[in-house]
């Protein structure tokens, strides 16, 4: 295959996500400007500009009308998809690590780090009801006490978040009152990423502790382990056939005091029941930090670190991508 | 234009095809369309500064149909913004690049091989770093069990006539010094009586019981020799040809073993032996010199 390269970051990427249909990527860095692209051809269709600081996490709601992104210079903004326009800018205490849309759109949920004396918090707005922006009174704030979230998405019909902690744990908090419904502590250390698979009922968690493993969404009982040696930055659900992908590699500033080689930053794809990898993919010069299903399963982009060491510019690879099972 | 035939045959993806040809005025950006085949053809009239000569670009692109949902059509329609606002229509080669092809690379549960190989430490885990004098042992001269009982022995067998005392120090020749502290001349030491050093011997013994492997693959190392002819006998010596720029294996190798039946046995046994998809090749090695 042939993976479409897509240079449009000065810095290593942050996350990416493809719309729900599946026609746009939309991908965020370390740079302030995320962009978006066709995933067809892989044309640029155009960038939000207007962060200051590094862009942490991404999200698009259903109907692709809105863009939702965090960022580094203590913001949380909403952008209109179609024109790049910022629509809201909510400032917060400290850089803004996760954030994610509700399957209806309506609901907007974000999460702060630990650091300068505050403590993490996440933030539920309506972004229907623009007194509370405007106020900055959310519709809920929960303020998570304990390790710092580090990854979240929403649950099914929005009852609950599912969110991964530094420390490795995996919880449930309750959208409408705000408290802890569930905590479970299968992984040792951070949880990286969090991803969904395409009817809610699984998610897939990467951690440092070189796993990625398979929870259920609504008891976030245990049910697979995909084992690595490096550390797992992300992982994902392939919506065709029972596939997982995985993106990791050492952090970027052991890179230079370990040995690695190339096929270390391989995309390796497991099979979700038999918890075997089955394939590689190459392609990447440093460690993946995101990696994405297309929502049809035929393809996955990933992107990396690249472009942070060898002065060319980040990617992500795109590629269509046959099983061959 | 003659050359329109030829670029027919490429149909899979964009071609670009220069050809010397003697433009028309207004031929510039003239495009052709193939509706049969969907190949739609542009012609372009370039001036090529390094030939100094004026050139016909053809491209030819497969025009695909594709059915999609009316959102994701409407989508098509946008127009671009932010840092793409002033690209033309099309991937902007500054920021899609086709890259080449990377295979998928289907893998079969050897991942914890690849593992061993590829941990420095792991590696060193199986060579033998120490060797014993007295019983070529894998551990240190100083900790062997058999120190009481065999090294007395040896010496014995080796300097009969000398005195116990001396023997007692030690293997010979270094210890001998630093008992006293006092420099004696490597004539007077303990081996001079031997009349040839010990290394001598052992040389003559290694030529022996050298076998010479070729038809290595190129990633061989050395701790992957050990690990192939180590059941066959303690092995003293280990010598892998490497290329000095790149380090690696020139494809044939040396092992000396300490006694010529285990050098006997690994060439009747490894001998036509496929290792890593190679057929190696193993026979008596001639004796330095001749050749």
């Amino acid at each position: 295959m042939k993976p479409i390269m897509l240079h449009g970051h000065e810095r290593s990427i942050t996350q990416i996500k493809y719309s729900r249909e599946g026609d746009l990527i939309f991908s965020c860095a370390k740079d302030s400007t995320p962009n978006v692209w066709f995933s067809l051809n892989g044309e640029r269709l155009g960038s939000y500009r207007g962060h200051n600081g590094a862009v942490w996490c991404i999200d698009v709601d259903w109907d692709t009308q809105n863009i939702l992104t965090g960022s580094a210079d203590n913001t949380c903004r909403l952008w209109n998809c179609e024109k790049g326009t910022q629509l809201v800018s909510i400032p917060t205490s400290t850089a803004v690590r996760t954030n994610g849309f509700s399957y209806s759109g309506q609901l907007i949920m974000f999460s702060t780090d630990t650091t300068m004396g505050h403590q993490c918090a996440i933030y539920i707005y309506d972004i229907r009801d623009h007194s509370q922006i405007k106020n900055g009174k959310p519709a809920r704030l929960i303020e998570v006490n304990e390790s710092k979230v580090t990854c979240g998405i929403w649950g099914p019909y929005d009852e609950y978040l599912i969110t991964g902690h530094e420390n490795g744990e995996l919880s449930h908090f309750d959208v409408k009152t705000g408290e802890q419904v569930l905590c479970v502590s299968d992984h040792k250390k951070t949880i990286n990423d969090i991803q969904g698979s395409r009817d809610q009922t699984m998610v897939v968690t990467a951690s440092k502790d070189n796993t990625a493993k398979l929870f259920d969404s609504s008891s976030l009982q245990h049910m697979k382990t995909f084992r690595t040696e490096r550390p797992v930055n992300s992982a994902s659900l392939s919506s065709l056939k029972e596939h997982v992908v995985l993106g990791g590699g050492q952090e970027a500033m052991e890179v230079t005091t370990t040995s690695a080689r190339v096929g270390k930053f391989d995309a390796r794809f497991y099979h979700m029941i038999f918890e075997e990898e089955f394939a590689r993919v190459k392609g990447h010069f440093g460690p993946i930090n995101s990696v994405a299903f297309h929502p049809d399963g035929k393809s996955f982009s990933s992107g990396g670190e690249d472009g942070y060491y060898s002065g060319v510019r980040s990617k992500v690879i795109m590629s269509s991508w046959n099983s061959a099972e | 234009m003659d050359d329109l035939k030829s670029v027919g045959m490429s149909w899979a993806e964009q071609v670009e095809q220069e050809d010397e040809i003697v433009p028309e005025v207004g031929a510039e950006d003239e495009s052709l369309v193939d509706e049969k085949n969907g190949i739609k053809k542009i012609f372009e009239v370039k001036w090529n500064e390094e030939e100094g000569k004026e050139v016909k670009v053809i491209k030819s692109y497969r025009v695909e149909t594709k059915r999609l949902t009316k959102s994701i059509a409407r989508r098509k329609q946008w127009k671009k913004f932010g840092s793409a606002e002033n690209d033309p229509p099309g991937p902007n080669p500054a920021n899609t690049i086709i890259s080449e092809e990377i295979p998928m690379t289907f893998v079969n549960n050897k991942e914890a091989q690849v593992e061993t190989d590829e941990d420095p430490l792991q590696k060193l885990k199986n060579q033998k770093l120490v060797s014993c004098r007295i019983c070529k042992g894998d551990h240190w001269t100083t900790r062997c069990p058999y120190k009481d009982t065999l090294q007395p022995l040896q010496e014995n067998l080796k300097e009969g006539e000398k005195k116990p005392e001396a023997s007692a120090g030690g293997t010979g020749t270094g210890s001998a010094v630093s008992k006293t502290g006092k420099y004696v001349p490597p004539s007077l030491r303990d081996g001079a009586t031997k009349g040839r050093g010990e290394s001598m011997n052992n040389s003559k013994r290694d030529e022996f019981a050298t076998i010479r492997v070729t038809n290595l693959s190129e990633d061989t190392r050395e701790s992957d020799l050990q690990e192939l002819f180590r059941p066959f006998g303690t092995i003293h010596r280990i010598y892998l040809a490497k290329d000095k720029n790149t380090g690696q294996s020139k494809g044939f190798a040396f092992i000396n073993f300490h006694r010529r039946e285990d050098a006997a046995r690994a060439i009747a046994g490894v001998s036509g032996y496929g290792y890593d998809h190679l057929i190696l090749n193993v026979e008596w090695a001639k004796p330095s010199g001749t050749s």
